[in-house]
Order: C-alpha cells, then structure tokens, then sequence
C-alpha cells in the first residue's frame, strides 16, 4: 500500500566534490544541470518535509560536507523533526563538524566510503591523499561517538584486497560491520569501464571471498547490491532452477526495486527524481510543485511503481531463459544506463549472461 | 492518571497521517515509530493539554459508533502507555498568586 507521503528522502545537498573518483555514478550525466541551490531554498524545502510527515533524509552530492552552511541545513532538519543521514568521502570531517553532528542527536549514521587496505589500493579511484583523510574522518567520527557507516565499492583495483580491507575496517578500526557494492556503469563509470568494472572472473573471485569473509566475520559484511549480493541471488536461482522449484513470489517480472514507494530524491539543482540512479527523470522541482502531489499522482512514478507487472517474457533479452522464474530483472536505473530504458532488465545482473561469458557461482 | 489530567502530546513527535486513517508516531530523538488505529489517531488529536481524559473519551465514543464499554480504561491504558514511552505529558496545573 501506498504511503501517503514519502517516510525518507535521499537528497543531493551540493553538486560539488572535491574528489573525482574514477567510478562516480553522480558525475557526466548529461541530463543532470550541476549547480546547487542557496541555504534557504533548501530550508524552505525541509520545512515542507515536515509537514508531510516525512521521518528519514540522507544528505549525498557531491561531497555533503563541502557545503559551508552544513550545520544551518542540518539544523533545519532537525528543527523541522527528522533524523538524517550523510554519505561523504569523509575527507572533511573534522572534530567541529563531529561535534556539532553529535549534538543534534538526530544522526543515523555518516557513512564513508572505504575502497581500500591502504594508500595504494584506495586511492588508484579516489586520488592522492584520499585514503588518510577518509581513514582520520573516521576516526573522529568514532571519536564523537557518531555512527559509522563504511560502503566499500568493489573494482578492478581493490577486488584482491578484500581481506585486507575486512581486517582494516573490522579489526583495526573496529567497526561494527561495513556494507560492499561494486562499481557499476553509470556517470563517470561509463568513461573508465574498461578500467575500473569488474570482469567475468574477477566478479567470480569477488562472490567466492566476499561469502568466505561473510562467513569469517560473523555477517558483519553486507551488501543490497554488488558482487555479494548477486552472489547469493544466483545461487538461489540456480538452486531453485535445478530442482525445479516453484517460481519466486516476486519473480518473472521486473520486481527488483520497490524504491519508488519508500523514498523520493532530489538533485542538487532542486529536481525532484524518482532516485539518484534515475536523475534524468524529473517529475518536478523543490518549492515550485507539491511534493505530496507529485508522491501521490505523478504519472512517471506511478509507472515505475507498476513497472513489477511487467512479466520478463515480454524480452527478447530473457527469451528462453530458464532462470525467468527466480528473476527480478534487478535495478531499472542500471537498466536505463546500460540499455536506454527503464522498463527494461538489467543486463549486468543477468545470470544467464554471467554464465554464458564463462562465469561460475559456487 | 485520574479523569481530569489534561494529557498533551509531545511537540517532537511526529504524526504521519496515511491513507487508510492509520498512523505512525515517531520520535525523532530516539528513531523508534510506532503505529496507531484511527481511535489512536483521534485520541491523539484530542490530547492538546486542554482537554482531560475523560472530554477526550467523550469526544471518541460520540464520533465513533461501535465504542465498547471499556473505553475510558483501553484509552486510560493507551495514552498510559504513550506516557511511559514519552510521546504523551501532562498539563502542569497552574494557581495563581493573588
């Protein structure tokens, strides 16, 4: 059932970053203006946030802590009774900033991304310099007490150090537990694919050490998206095939994403998007149209909320595949880049195609 | 609590209101949400620190039909349960100094 406003909002703060990661997915989109709005458009927004009732909202960009006015806008959360989360490279955090996000107390997390054991490896796609930043912002967030997060994009240059990196993050650091993804084709991504995307085999070696170090480490690693999760979705979908099992209550259509009912986002310019994956997709802007309106009867989200009923044999892309009962045609924003549509499976998260290039799951 | 508190709710709580007269309550300060019937919903409306419980019961059991007879105690008992959890306070009473 329909919510009858959003319960979270993802939102890029800044279209600013002092980072130019090899593998962004938030740069080159040709359909995205990169400028970024004043501190007071974007308070007046918050304020309509809180009227609808709105509980969750995850500050991205760009670099959120670029912005100077940070604390006013995280302030204007706060005042307005929501809780907040925001992704960084962490390499501006400072005991300040720390503080001051610790005595909002309305903090999930700050969550920063780790792609490396050390200089070499985590900084071959983030830039000199960025490991040691990234590593000290964490190390001041713990200091404050302030929950962290650590996302560990998986590519060609990090996926033999994996181990090394569960032991940084897990046992030096001491983190609770950190998440994993991998680089996928989208925004700079597309300009650096051949060097940066993962192949057959090294998604392969990816699945085999991300499940060993899962099981090491207690399920202390997780992932929604990348090599570990595809990893156990195909292996229950080979399972499920060879016993010939009944079909998955969500498979056979393009059931992937529920996000378009949860959450909404908004870029940095002030359109509102049906998620930062999907950017091109404006359904209207900040302060000029009603967020509610748009939640409640957008003919574009509304479509791509039905978009679980269409059945994946109406592809010529799954035509004979024998794996359509157990598939949900994964992330339409990955669909969109890598296809052109929407409404499309998507193409990297084909287990068919994975096997037929050579792969194996164990 | 007695007849005459005058339960009011806590500013910081947030009531999202969704489309089948359900809601959720949540406190920002400490993340947990939970969900209310739509008697909840009018309880809550209602406790705005001038009226008291019994007004409150009054109001509900005339705007809804099917009532019970034990709704003073389950609404004693609900907003009972709110104040534990922080969602609900009382109206302090005032006197005056003449």
């Amino acid at each position: 059932m329909l919510m009858r406003t959003p319960r979270s909002l993802d939102i890029e703060i800044t279209a600013r970053c002092n980072l130019r990661c090899r593998y962004c997915y938030f740069f080159n989109n040709p359909a995205v203006d990169y400028r970024e709005l004043p501190t007071d458009e974007w308070l007046e927004f918050f304020a309509e946030l809180g009227s609808l009732g709105v509980m969750n909202v995850t500050l991205a960009g760009g670099e959120p802590f670029l912005r100077k006015d940070l604390p006013v806008l995280l302030e204007g959360l706060v005042r307005n009774r929501m809780r907040f989360s925001v992704l960084s490279n962490g390499t501006l955090i400072d005991d300040e900033l720390a503080a001051f996000i610790t005595g909002t107390r309305r903090c999930e997390y700050v969550q920063v991304s780790v792609d490396g054991s050390c200089a070499k490896t985590h900084d071959s796609c983030r830039g000199k310099g960025s490991f040691e930043h990234a590593i000290r912002g964490i190390r001041t967030l713990q200091r404050h007490s302030v929950n962290v997060a650590v996302r560990v994009t998986i590519h060609r240059n990090n996926v033999n150090d994996l181990e090394n990196i569960a032991h940084l993050l897990l046992e030096e650091l001491e983190l609770p537990s950190f998440s994993t993804n991998s680089a996928g084709y989208l925004g700079t991504c597309r300009l650096n694919a051949a060097d940066v995307l993962l192949n057959v085999q090294e998604r392969e070696f990816a699945m085999a050490a991300l499940a060993h170090l899962t099981q090491k480490y207690n399920g202390r690693i997780s992932a929604t998206a990348g090599p570990l999760a595809e990893g156990r979705a195909w292996r229950r979908m080979e399972d499920a095939r060879a016993q010939g099992a009944q079909a998955f209550p969500n498979g056979g259509r393009l059931s992937a994403c529920g996000c378009p009912s949860n959450k909404i986002s908004v870029r940095a310019d002030g359109a509102i998007v049906p998620c930062s994956m999907l950017a091109h997709g404006e359904l209207g802007r900040i302060n000029q149209d009603s967020l509610a309106e748009i939640w409640q009867r957008s003919p574009a989200l509304n479509q791509l909320r039905n978009r679980h009923t269409i059945p994946l044999t109406e592809f010529q892309f799954c035509a004979a595949c024998s794996y359509i009962p157990y598939c949900t045609g994964n992330c339409p924003g990955l669909a969109y880049a890598i296809t052109g549509q929407v409404d499309h499976p998507s193409p990297d998260a084909c287990l068919r195609r994975f096997l037929e290039q050579g792969g194996t799951i164990a | 609590m007695n007849r005459t508190d005058r339960p009011i709710v806590n500013p910081i709580v947030v009531l999202r209101e969704e489309f089948d007269d359900w809601a959720i309550l949540f406190n920002p300060d400490t993340a947990v949400a939970v969900g209310i019937n739509p008697v909840g919903v009018a309880v809550w409306k209602g406790m705005d620190g001038k009226r008291n419980l019994e007004e409150i019961v009054l109001e509900i059991k005339a705007g809804f039909e099917d009532a019970p007879e034990t709704a003073f105690e389950d609404i004693t008992a609900f907003v009972e349960k709110l104040a534990e959890d922080g969602y609900v306070g009382y109206e302090l009473k005032t006197t005056t100094n003449d």
